[in-house]
């Protein structure tokens, strides 16, 4: 199968470069097509390859050739790089057919749509060669492209001043973040053979604590960057909102991975640290989940919004990394292999609710001409397919079941509460902390996303926008494709989690198979690690019953407790989605047959009497979400900057304003500190060059002396 | 004899001499002062409109005057507007404009006296008077969803029989918001609202989610045109209408009305009626404050203190029913006295059931003021401070609550109060717990002063005969539970009621309710209207 | 706090006993006047004479009483010689005039009933009166009689005032938002005929001009127990009052 892999990777390379070729040669017309139809086939091949890796769990390996001074580079196909492969298949299958319908209204005359195109497919192949390369050169160098065409495509079509700002801030913070990691391969490579991925995990083990320390600490900042984590997110809000709605996905779905991966591939595949770095990791991705949500649950803008959302979504998968590495480090290879194996599925649902989210976003701005949820309202009269698509979107993304966020995140929190195995008592507190942090961070999501399609999907239409209603077919497949995704993630996980286990099992050392998945329900050999007795309740249960019907392990997914006390935190998608189905069946079939005979009155709306409601007397998304910012009035600190009441006649009030402003509390405690000392020490260094010679004469003394001194003994 | 102290100096005659003077020498000719009548006890004629406005501010600003409300009459050649201010310890100014029949455009007030505000709208909308530098009139009584502009159903030429011309429901109108905060929205409360048990008033709340940063009661859809519908009628006649526009202060507003129909034929009641009239008006502020204080608690979710009260209120509807007939004490009052007499073992049965009242009242009050979850909810809510209950000109117990002392029945005595000995109690704070005890107060005080007006009966006639006199007009006036009630009634040489206009307190106070109700929390929005106590229909008239 | 819990149970049960034996404190009723046989044509006139609203209808000696119409203004008792008969109680409730039929809600309503309540320009009494019968005195949910804040789950419109103008929109927007099995019920002199205020340029002189009525309960204002007796009636669990025979007197 090995070869399969391997052709579909050519064929994919072949792909990307044909793509380009392809749209540098077609003209303004033809390259949306170009996008589309090539696009749609290296995707394709993407999850050709991943899905062949993950399935066999053969992983796939070739030499390029030889660099002078960095050894040989390698690529290496395997389970790791395959999940988040098949995450990028995913969302670039749907943003390509996507970006056919969209392209020309977004982008205009000055911004030509084919250069657009050969910089996609650049980002694509870039992408891909990061998940594939096997060696740090490559992978650097890989990642250096990938960071300068996010870049270009995010600075494509600016012309706001404020939004070139956010291109910039984003390249920064990328450099800085590459600065990192690339300072974390040299000191891992002072003592390895070569540079490859392979020779530095060997070398990796050699090294001491505070080594792996300071290489933790380099890579995690340096792919926190990419992957939004706090504090050194606050530059993905805004380029997210300034990016345009064909690209944001692809930020979303696709290169915010890239950071889960760099954390992966660098601090948990090639370095094994002690549990502390867990515990950071952990705390670090509770703290984003937490600003991430609430920002989210009190912005306006659908596309900031979703951007917040991303931050919290980065957080509940840093946790659960934290928490893998925390169980690995502590010896609880089982443990280990559930977080990892949640934090996994959740960046898989994350890619591909969010890019429907997006999308979906994208089509109300181009339907309406605003994504402020003040001025909508009553889409869902206007457009009823996105409107359910959407819906779904959030119903996933706030875990409600029977989609795919519900797995995950109940998978993550599980992870956490199986804290009660760890020693250390102050670890635990940690733990019972975040999970609550976590909790809380999930309910305000379903605040969240309520608010957003309800302000924006229900009631009435408050802005002045007219609908344009252009109908767009591709784009109504590609979004009910991604909302079928989320139905089979969040309905099928017993058939996915056996695939995560291929990624899971090398890095945890354990299967998460029969631990998480168990088989069918049977006092039988097959369920070893279960008493008996217990096993024989849960056949009498009927746990037995699906075995015929359905190939594959049981639908049950289960946590066990400890050994002394066997608590199952049990549940089944799969089954309470026949439940659900089944329960509607029933009760639309008794409404329907209990109100035959009744005569349906239909009556106008109530509202006190009034002779109409109007949409300036319906709730606005500020008003909505305006308990939540009430409630953390100490994080968000608003600042009113106007209030301002004007009277005519001495005492009649003619208007009240009133203004507030909001510094995002990552900007507030940490990017505006760091800068106010950036410039300090910068007017301390202008200082000293005042342009008098005896000064530097002086200079060139002092520091004369002093190396004189220090080197005084040799 | 009066407890009540004015806070000007001097006693009434020497204070009115003082105004006199101050008046001749700063107007010089514009104004001339006119001896008492009418129930006023100065007029000062105005020769041009152009001093209206400082002739107001001088009596509001630098006399301290109370500004009491403004009465527009339409004459065979000429309007005639007065306006009615207050000098405490003296009586009632009226400041006369009598202008041609053609003139359509007069000063506005509302700048030096804001409570004229709505005094203005009224006649603008009733009228079609314009009121030059007023900033917001029209849209008030007639709903301009439902009413064209230019109806001036008060007017002579307009039948109050006939259906009304064009008019139409208006979908496309939009209510005038004000506030420009991102985001901010008109909550709308009403018209039908509570299950219907609250009266017809529509608010718009406008809001940015938990904070409501301004609160604008729209009212009048309880108007009935009383005062339209009574032009024509006998004064028998109107005294139902007196009596039923608003019927939880009954007696008050037929005591008023029958105070101005004495005083233009010139009568006064029997010393008997006096004293009974100011025990049935004592009754009725004590049964109106037992029910206040019954909302205030229900406002506040206090189920059992709810109960409490509400049993006391009725326990006191039943001690009217049984003492004069009728729980609203209706046709009780009729020009000249009282239309019954009681006897001395109705007296005492009803000083039973008032004593225990106030017994009760005494037990919630000191209840109430241990409860801490109830107090928080009161305290510091519908804030009003003094200064603004005084351009506001709020009356009543909600006035007193923010230390504007007046009380008619102190301030301007009628039906002998000043014979009586009682406090007016006030208190400063200004918000819903200063009101619960004002209310609490002024309760302990109505039972102290029926004591005295049963001990003061004599045998005597209760009704004189009300003959002659007309035609005439005259203001009579009486402090109801809710605060100060005007009534001006006109005679025609018939002896029929050519124009009557009531000046409620309810109409004073809903005008200043949006001082009370601004930034606040929305779950404090039941408990400021429940401390206010106000009535719409009282207001709607 | 906890005072009041105790302060409660000590006051025990206060509420009436009505319907199932007859309430008889002092001062539950204003009464009102009824159909009365005087001695003489003239003695009859003059009752007639001093009604201001035109409720009392004399008849050779006789005189009949339109319920409807009266206003409880008192002067048949006490400004004339010979007063009108008075009757003392609360069963007031009646059909409209031209109604025969007692429209009682179905039986499934019979022991829950929820009750929206529009003040149509009423003077205040109408709407205290109907308020307090959520006075532990009277405490109407013992009997499974609710208000409800939305007109979405009433089963019983009760109007009070005589329907200004400005309150006739709302009103109707009430009434077409409840579900098609409810009943009005108009409550006081001022919901069935105008009472005082008449039919004017403002007014619309009674809910059935408006509405369609079921039940009226006469009174300026009924007390409390008038409208429990409306209540009652509504649901089937109590009858109308027969004795009045306003329109035979009239022909």
């Amino acid at each position: 199968m090995a070869s399969v892999t391997g052709a579909s990777l050519v064929l994919f390379f072949l792909a990307c470069a044909g793509g380009i070729l392809l749209s540098a040669l077609s003209g303004r017309k033809r390259a949306p097509l170009v996008i589309a139809i090539v696009g749609t086939l290296s995707s394709l091949l993407m999850v050709l390859a991943a899905a062949t890796v993950l399935v066999t769990g053969q992983s796939y390996e070739a030499s390029l050739w030889t660099l002078d001074g960095f050894g040989r580079l390698t690529l290496r196909l395997d389970a790791l790089s395959s999940i988040f492969l098949l995450a990028a298949g995913i969302v670039y299958f749907s943003v390509s057919i996507f970006v056919r319908n969209f392209i020309n209204d977004q982008l205009d005359e000055a911004y030509p749509t084919h250069r657009y195109g050969v910089l996609y497919f650049a980002l694509m192949a870039s992408v891909v060669l990061i998940l594939v390369a096997s060696d740090a050169p490559l992978f650097l160098i890989c990642w250096e492209c990938m960071s300068i065409l996010c870049f270009l495509l995010l600075n494509y079509d600016l012309r706001r001043q404020s939004d070139k700002a956010a291109g910039y801030i984003m390249l920064a913070m990328s450099e800085a973040g590459f600065l990192a990691v690339v300072v974390a391969f040299l000191v891992l490579g002072r003592t390895a053979t070569d540079l490859s991925f392979s020779a530095l995990s060997a070398a990796a083990a050699g090294l001491s604590p505070q080594a792996l320390w300071s290489v933790f600490l380099l890579g995690f900042f340096g792919f926190g960057v990419k992957a939004g984590l706090v504090p050194v997110n606050f530059w993905l809000p805004r380029s997210y909102t300034a990016a345009s709605p064909i690209f944001i996905p692809v930020f979303a779905g696709v290169t915010l991975n890239l950071g889960f991966y760099g954390i992966l591939r660098l601090n948990a595949d090639l370095i094994h640290t002690g549990y502390g770095t867990g515990v950071l990791a952990l705390v670090v991705g509770s703290i984003t989940a937490l600003v991430g949500i609430l920002y989210a649950t009190t912005d306006n803008d659908m596309k900031t919004m979703l951007a917040h959302s991303s931050i919290e979504n980065a957080g509940i998968i840093v946790a659960g990394l934290g928490a893998f590495l925390i169980y690995r480090a502590s010896g609880h290879p089982v443990a280990a292999a559930i977080a990892l194996s949640a934090a996994l599925y959740h960046m898989l649902n994350h890619s591909i609710y969010k890019t429907l989210l997006f999308q979906g976003t994208a089509y109300v701005e181009a339907e309406t001409g605003t994504r402020d949820m003040d001025q909508l309202g009553g889409l869902s009269r206007l457009l009823p397919g996105l409107s359910i698509i959407f819906l779904v979107g959030c119903l996933a993304i706030s875990a409600v079941p029977p989609f795919n966020g519900f797995v995950s995140e109940w998978m993550t929190l599980q992870a956490l509460l199986r804290s009660a195995v760890l020693s250390s008592t102050s670890v635990r507190i940690v733990f019972a902390l975040c999970g609550a942090s976590l909790a809380l961070t999930a309910a305000l999501a379903v605040t969240c996303f309520v608010k957003v399609y309800a302000m924006s999907f229900l009631g009435f239409r408050r802005g002045t926008w007219e609908p344009r209603l252009n109908a767009r077919a591709g784009t109504r497949f590609s979004l009910g494709f991604l909302a079928a995704v989320c139905l089979l993630l969040g309905t099928l996980p017993t058939y996915v989690l056996p695939v995560l286990n291929r990624t899971v099992e090398p890095l945890a050392g354990a299967s998460v198979t029969t631990s998480l998945v168990q088989p069918f329900f049977t006092a039988n050999a097959e369920n070893g690690q279960l008493p008996a007795p217990f096993l024989q309740d849960f056949h009498n249960l009927g746990a037995q019953s699906g075995k015929g019907l359905l190939p594959g392990r049981g639908l049950v997914v289960l946590l066990r407790g400890l050994e002394a006390n066997p608590v199952v935190f049990a549940m089944s998608p799969s089954y309470s989605f026949v439940a659900l189905a089944l329960l509607l069946l029933l009760a639309w079939f008794v409404v329907t047959r209990l109100t035959r005979r009744r005569a349906v009155a239909r009556r106008a709306l109530w509202a006190g009497g009034i002779p109409r409601l109007l949409p300036q007397m319906t709730y606005t998304a500020t008003g909505f979400s305006n308990p939540v910012r009430v409630v953390f009035q100490a994080i968000f600190q608003p600042n009113i900057t106007e209030d301002t009441r004007q009277t005519v006649a001495v005492h009649f009030r003619t208007a009240i304003h009133r203004q507030r402003e909001e510094t995002h509390v990552v900007d507030r405690l940490f990017l505006q500190p760091v800068g106010a000392a950036t410039r300090w020490i910068a007017g301390f260094l202008a200082g000293m060059h005042h342009g008098r010679l005896n000064a530097y004469v002086t200079y060139v003394l002092a520091f004369f002396l002093l190396i004189l001194f220090l080197y005084r003994g040799t | 004899m009066a407890a009540y102290t004015s806070h000007v100096e001097g006693d009434g005659r020497t204070g009115l001499s003082d105004l006199t003077a101050a008046v001749g020498e700063r107007f010089g000719s514009a104004v001339s002062p006119m001896p008492a009548g009418h129930g006023y006890v100065l007029t000062l004629s105005l020769a041009q409109l152009s001093s209206l406005p400082s002739l107001c501010r001088f009596l509001f600003l630098d006399r301290g005057c109370q500004f009491g409300g403004m009465i527009a009459e339409e004459h065979s050649s000429q309007w005639q507007l007065h306006y009615a201010f207050l000098l405490p310890g003296s009586g009632w100014i009226d400041v006369l404009l009598s202008l041609p029949i053609e003139t359509t455009t007069v000063p506005s007030i509302v700048a030096e006296v804001n409570a004229a505000d709505w005094h203005e709208r009224e006649v603008e909308d009733m009228f079609g008077i314009h009121f030059e530098g007023h900033p917001r009139l029209g849209d008030f009584i007639l709903h301009d969803q439902i009413w064209c502009e230019g109806i001036e159903p008060m007017r002579k030429k307009f039948s109050a029989t006939e259906p009304a011309p064009g008019r139409q429901l208006d979908l496309e109108w939009k209510p005038q918001l004000i506030v420009a905060d991102p985001g901010s929205f008109a909550m709308p409360v009403g018209p039908v609202y509570e299950g219907g048990l609250g009266e017809s008033v529509h608010f718009l709340l406008e809001t940015v989610g938990e904070d409501v940063i301004r609160a604008l009661p729209r009212l009048f859809y309880n108007y009935r045109a009383v005062e339209k519908i009574a032009e024509g009628r006998s004064v028998s006649d109107v005294l139902l209408l007196a009596e039923r526009f608003a019927a939880t202060s009954a007696f008050a507003h037929s005591l008023a009305f029958c105070q101005a129909v004495e005083t233009i034929h010139s009568v006064e009641a029997p010393a008997r009626a006096a004293h009974l009239r100011i025990l049935i008006g004592e009754l009725e502020r004590l049964r109106h404050h037992a029910g206040a204080i019954a909302a205030i608690c229900e406002s506040t979710a206090l189920a059992v203190s709810t109960a409490h009260a509400a049993i006391i209120e009725e326990e006191l509807l039943r001690a009217s029913c049984v003492f004069t007939g009728h729980r609203y004490l209706f046709g009780l009052n009729v020009p000249g006295g009282l239309s019954s007499d009681f006897d001395a073992e109705q007296c005492r049965k009803l000083l039973v059931s008032v004593d225990k009242a106030e017994k009760d009242l005494r037990i919630l009050e000191n209840r109430l003021r241990y409860s801490s979850s109830f107090l928080d909810r009161l305290e510091d809510v519908g804030v009003v401070d003094g200064k603004s209950a005084r351009y506001l000109n709020l009356v009543g117990p909600i006035g007193r609550a923010s230390a504007q002392h007046c009380d008619l029945r102190g301030a301007c005595p009628y039906s002998g109060y000043e014979g009586y000995v009682f406090d007016i109690p006030y208190e400063t704070e200004g918000d819903g717990f200063a009101r619960l005890r004002v209310l609490f107060a002024e309760a302990t005080q109505s039972v102290k002063l029926i004591h005295q007006a049963i001990d003061a009966l004599e045998p005597g006639a209760i009704c004189v005969p009300c003959e002659g006199g007309y035609p005439g007009a005259a203001l009579g006036w009486a402090e109801a539970p809710r605060g100060a009630a005007l009534h001006w009634v006109s005679l025609d040489e018939k002896g029929l009621v050519e124009r009557y206009h009531a000046i409620t307190p309810s109409f004073s106070n809903w005008h200043g309710f949006h001082e009370a109700a601004e930034d606040f929390a929305f779950q404090d929005f039941p408990i400021i209207l429940a401390t206010f106590g106000l009535s719409a229909t009282e207001c709607d008239r | 706090m906890s005072f009041w819990f105790w302060h409660g149970l000590r006051r025990g049960i206060q509420s009436t006993g009505y319907p199932r034996k007859a309430e008889v404190a002092p001062g539950i009723s204003p009464g009102r006047p009824v159909n009365t046989e005087f001695e003489t044509s003239g003695e009859a006139q003059s009752a007639a004479a001093i009604c201001p609203v035109d409720a009392i209808i004399a008849h050779g000696s006789s005189t009949f009483v339109d319920q409807g119409k009266c206003v409880h203004c008192q002067r048949c008792r006490l400004s004339i010689s010979l007063p009108m008969n008075w009757d003392a109680g609360y069963e007031w409730t009646r059909l409209p005039a031209k109604q025969t039929e007692c429209a009682t809600l179905p039986s499934s309503f019979s022991k829950s009933m929820h009750v929206m309540v529009v003040d149509a320009g009423d003077c205040g009494a109408c709407l205290h009166e109907v308020k307090q019968l959520n006075n532990p005195l009277y405490n109407m949910h013992r009997l499974g009689f609710f208000f409800t804040a939305t007109p979405r789950t009433a089963d019983l419109l009760l109007i009070v005032g005589p329907v200004s103008e400005n309150m006739r929109g709302p009103l109707l927007k009430t009434w077409e938002a409840m579900p098609t099995t409810s009943r009005v019920m108009a409550v006081g002199s001022c919901a069935i005929t105008g009472g005082v205020f008449g039919r004017s340029f403002m007014c619309a002189g009674g809910a059935s001009s408006v509405l369609p009525v079921d039940f009226e309960v006469p009174g300026n204002p009924p007390p409390p127990l008038a409208i429990l007796h409306g209540l009652l009636v509504a649901t089937g669990r109590k009858s109308v009052t027969k004795n009045e025979l306003v329109s035979e007197g009239r022909s």
